[in-house]
């Protein structure tokens, strides 16, 4: 499913997973609320889905096709890095975030990792990523693993996943776990801050 | 301005000390008179011309002065008359006290005070004057004559520390006042660059949209053209994209600092030869120096990269490390076996040599990590600097 306001840019987007033959396109949505509803109707594997949406907000949208139907898969594709919407948006649940300027083939690669459970960390959101962990470092979230910091720098500077493999004489799949995790820890760690913040206003109310 | 008022009051004093010296004509000791004078005026003197800062040695020479000025007093006046007439010392010795009140505030100003006033004793003694017998009213001069000390230099520090308090208010606002100036001035830069920038991207897209239909119109389109247009549309991505970036938003940008992503982002977006990621742990605000020499040492990296690795693609990523900070350019290029003596031998280091002498200047190192069929790493590390970080 694609979800984007600009009609012009979803037909690309459609035209080029379509031509390669590995994607099929079931849905598509021009705005947040639209998202949530075709997400209900159309029931795709994977939603490709910009950030900046009218009616809902794109963040809103996939916290709400996640809270929904838990095994569909969340790509952000977005054009600008604005990075508090990226981290949130990984935090409630997508798996990965690729910029607008990306190539088709890029696209196409991406969203089919993706829909098979690969999270598609670019090199622009494992930095953001480790930047927010060593903020988070200190508090009581769960802290990124010596392992798990060392592949996110990895992913950082480029690496792909095969690469790291081979140089910390990894598996690839052990390397995907290694992001998944660091992913899931991400997620639970906005978890924590809402729990936190509901603790904190029952406290304040007696 | 409290400063020259003490200035004024002590040569004012030391007018009185001379008038009476010159007049009183009965005197004893008249050697030591005369010294003394000549004392107290090298040192108005030096304080007029050398305008120095209340440091302790300073502060400390003045009191000595106003201590000795009390106990000359009784030793050159005639025996028993210290009490009755008025003091060969003059005002004098309050300037000491007011000095230290002016920088040292109230206590400061109490405690020379009460230096003074225990030397007003000792001179009462030295002029003979059995204190033992005295009668009440001279005791009670005598603790008038060292609670005026103690006044005057727990009032000027009073005053001095208030009016330290009002400058430092002052100085605050007006600082603010050029914090949101300054803002303004770059919000207004960001709108007339944004009008120039939405003007062109407009007409690009007129074009693109006009040529399109044409091409489409004209059958089979001739590659070269689609290129131009997609060269047209990218280049108007690329200005828009750098306008964005300039400054992040929601975070203030700190007072001389630049934002090290926000600079790779725009260097990033400018190079069309190779396709450059970039990746950062924050906005890394460094001093704006700082972020020029890194940046350009990146710019020469990059540069590197496109004429010699063959690579099809590179990395670039930030991020903060125990307060400094490490930039490391990445691609997946051929690579090679790095060693410096001999590339220098061969004379093929001078690019690798200029980036490592802009990050040394900033007191960094450089790494270069590669092995032939396995691309290049350079690690530019450059170390936070002591006074950007003490405040």
């Amino acid at each position: 499913m694609v979800v984007d306001d600009h009609p012009v840019w979803r037909d690309g987007v459609r035209t080029d997973l379509e031509a390669s033959g590995r994607v099929e396109v079931v849905a598509e949505a021009a705005d947040g609320g639209e998202a949530i509803e075709r997400a209900r109707e159309a029931m795709p594997e994977l939603v490709l889905m910009d950030l900046n949406l009218p009616t809902v907000p794109g963040v809103e949208a996939i916290r709400r096709i996640v809270e929904e139907s838990p095994h569909v898969k969340v790509l952000v594709l977005s054009a600008s890095a604005e990075e508090a919407d990226v981290l949130e948006a990984v935090k409630v649940g997508a798996s990965g975030y690729l910029l607008k300027s990306a190539t088709a083939a890029e696209l196409v690669d991406a969203v089919v990792r993706v829909r098979a459970g690969e999270p598609a960390f670019s090199p622009s959101l494992a930095a953001l990523v480790l930047g927010e962990f060593r903020r988070m470092s200190g508090t009581s979230e769960p802290g990124l693993t010596a392992r798990e910091t060392e592949v996110l720098r990895l992913v950082a500077k480029g690496y792909t996943y095969k690469e790291i493999a081979d140089q910390l004489f990894l598996s690839t799949k052990t390397v995907q776990n290694h992001v998944q995790n660091i992913l899931t820890k991400l997620q639970l760690s906005r978890r924590y801050e809402l729990m936190r913040y509901a603790i904190r206003r029952g406290l304040d109310r007696t | 301005m409290l400063s020259l008022g003490i200035l004024a009051f002590r040569w004012v004093s030391l007018a009185w000390i001379v008038v009476l010296a010159l007049t009183a004509g009965s005197l004893r000791r008249p050697a030591l008179a005369a010294a003394t004078v000549a004392v107290v005026a090298v040192w108005t003197g030096w304080l007029t011309v050398a305008r120095p800062r209340p440091t302790w040695p300073v502060l400390a020479g003045d009191l000595a002065l106003g201590v000795a000025l009390n106990l000359v007093a009784g030793l050159v006046m005639p025996a028993g008359t210290v009490g009755e007439r008025p003091y060969f010392a003059g005002g004098y010795p309050v300037a000491a006290a007011v000095t230290w009140g002016a920088a040292r505030g109230v206590g400061g100003g109490v405690v020379a005070g009460l230096v003074l006033g225990a030397s007003l004793v000792a001179g009462q003694l030295a002029n003979g004057i059995d204190l033992a017998s005295s009668e009440p009213a001279v005791l009670l001069d005598l603790a008038g004559g060292t609670l005026n000390f103690v006044l005057a230099g727990g009032a000027v520090g009073l005053v001095a520390r208030l009016l330290e308090r009002s400058a430092g208010q002052l100085r605050r606002a007006t600082e603010e006042t050029i914090r949101a100036r300054e803002r303004a001035a770059r919000l207004a830069e960001r709108e007339s660059l944004a009008r120039q920038i939405h003007d062109s991207v407009l007409q690009a897209l007129a074009l693109v949209h006009k040529r399109g239909r044409e091409l489409a119109a004209d059958g089979p389109v001739p590659p070269g053209q689609v290129a131009g247009l997609a060269e047209m549309a990218a280049g108007q991505e690329r200005a828009l994209r750098s306008l964005i970036l300039r400054e992040p938003e929601g975070e203030p940008t700190p007072a001389g600092a630049a934002s090290l992503r926000a600079a790779l982002e725009s260097l990033a977006t400018a190079e069309r030869l190779l396709p450059v990621t970039v990746g950062a742990t924050g906005a890394l605000w460094l001093p704006a120096g700082h972020v020029e020499e890194l940046t350009a040492a990146v710019r020469q990296a990059l540069d590197n990269v496109v004429e010699h690795a063959g690579a099809t693609r590179a990395a670039v990523f930030a991020e903060e490390d125990a307060g400094g900070v490490v930039v490391t350019v990445r691609d997946d290029g051929r690579g090679f076996s790095y060693d410096e003596r001999r590339l220098l031998a061969e004379g093929k280091i001078g690019l690798a040599k200029s980036i490592k002498g802009r990050v040394e200047q900033l007191g960094g190192t450089m790494a270069v990590t590669s092995r032939p069929g396995a691309g290049t790493e350079v690690e530019l590390r450059v170390p936070a600097r002591k006074d950007q970080r003490d405040h």
